[in-house]
């Protein structure tokens, strides 16, 4: 069986009455580079914060790095690497006075790769962090991040004020590490071509659930946009229908995902004026959360 | 010869093919078109994940499947190389194969527009030579 970074059951949280995860299952495997989508206001964060103990569950249980995050060893914790959406870095400190306070939290640090990114990504090293910009800060909080070598990173919007240069460059950072495929890791984002690039798996945040849930390459052979007569695709019996729409000319055009084998007998449709085209995550995600 | 890895592969993202799939795609055009040719050494799976922004995993796919195909093979020490089999420029039959679904999604795409098939014939035919 495959061991899980995070595993999640039945999984309740709300703040002020309004429920945010309802009842979520969720595991994610040692290893795999997940990425995790979900409309603004899905609650994102805060299941990525109750996975990390950040926050405490009303109901269900959570294992991360198979124990309680409520009640992590000392080890265990040493393996977490997080990069908060918004990060408080201890404004008043420069960047290289913020990186040796945490220093002294780890036995393990990497300070190569510290002085390597420092200089790659051009992050001002003596100035107080107040005054950098979003994206240096941006930066600066992966770099903290990544430098105790962790074996579970977790990133919330890691790359929301990043230019694409900056993004790339990240991007294959992260990707990096998951060359030995021992470190996991969960990313948020909204960016599906990065999505595309990293990510083997993919969890879709819908309904304070995990709607969807799988590998990535599998999801985007199965997506297909299918158009044609609506007589004919009103019973679509060879996949699931995310999403349809049906225009005045009685033509009706469907995102579905493909149930296996299924291809063949959409080709036969064919002759009956029903066309197939592949279609990307943006598609899928729009079509999926509507 | 060693491939650069610079210059061998691009990505797109957005489109619905998966990039192991484009990846796939991508040798099986070099190798049949003959700018790789047999024993031509492949750029590492790290080298190709770190250049194109991917996950390694995704690369190892592609190169997996190439080889289960018997287009590439693994070589001690060199890593991944083009196979003795491949030696020459594929049948056109075989390339024919190769090409089809490209040239089929322009097909759907020009009735899509509403093209005339002989405009975009005309068009495909300046681009062939060169002057599209």
């Amino acid at each position: 069986m495959m061991l899980s970074a995070i595993e999640m059951k039945g999984v309740t949280k709300g703040f002020k009455n309004k429920p945010v995860l309802t009842d979520l299952d969720w595991s994610v495997p040692t290893g795999h580079v997940v990425g995790l989508a979900g409309r603004n206001g899905a609650g994102k964060s805060t299941l990525l914060q109750c996975a990390l103990g950040l926050c405490n569950v009303e109901g269900g249980s959570v294992r991360l790095l198979r124990e309680d995050p409520a009640d992590l060893s000392d080890v265990v914790r040493a393996q977490i690497g997080y990069v908060p959406q918004e990060s408080d870095l201890f404004e008043w400190l420069t960047a290289t006075q913020m990186l040796a306070y945490f220093k002294t939290f780890y036995l393990r640090w990497n300070q190569a790769k510290v002085d390597a990114l420092m200089h790659r990504w051009s992050i001002p090293a003596n100035t107080a962090i107040r005054l950098l910009s979003g994206g240096e800060r941006q930066r600066l909080s992966i770099v903290r991040a990544l430098a105790h070598d962790p074996s579970l990173l977790v990133l919330d919007e890691p790359v929301a004020s990043l230019d694409p240069a900056g993004r790339r460059d990240f991007l294959r950072e992260v990707v990096g590490r998951a060359v030995e495929g021992t470190t996991t890791v969960v990313f948020s984002t909204h960016i599906f071509s990065d999505l595309e690039r990293v990510a083997m798996d993919i969890a879709l945040l819908k309904n304070g659930r995990i709607a969807v849930s799988g590998p990535l390459d599998q999801l985007s052979e199965q997506l297909r946009r299918v158009e044609g007569p609506s007589a004919v695709l009103a019973d679509a019996r060879w996949g699931r229908v995310l999403a349809r729409s049906v225009d005045r000319d009685a033509q009706t055009t469907l995102i579905v995902v493909l149930d296996e084998g299924s291809e063949e007998k959409l080709e036969t449709l064919a002759d009956e004026g029903v066309r197939v085209q592949t279609v990307g995550l943006e598609d899928w995600f729009i079509a999926a959360t509507q | 010869m060693r491939a650069s890895s610079t210059s061998l592969f691009t990505i797109t993202t957005g489109s619905g093919e998966p990039i192991y799939r484009q990846l796939v795609g991508q040798v099986r055009r070099l190798v049949a078109g003959g700018q790789l040719a047999a024993g031509d050494e492949l750029p590492s799976v790290r080298e190709v994940a770190a250049q194109l922004a991917v996950n390694p995993m995704t690369v190892s796919k592609a190169y997996g499947l190439l080889e289960t195909a018997g287009v590439l093979e693994r070589r001690r020490g060199l890593g991944m190389v083009v196979a003795q089999s491949h030696d020459k420029c594929r049948p056109l039959a075989e390339r024919l194969a190769i090409l089809r679904p490209t040239l089929q999604r322009a097909a759907d795409e020009t009735a899509q527009l509403e093209i005339d098939p002989d405009v975009a014939l005309q068009q495909l035919g300046k681009m062939l030579k060169g002057k599209g």
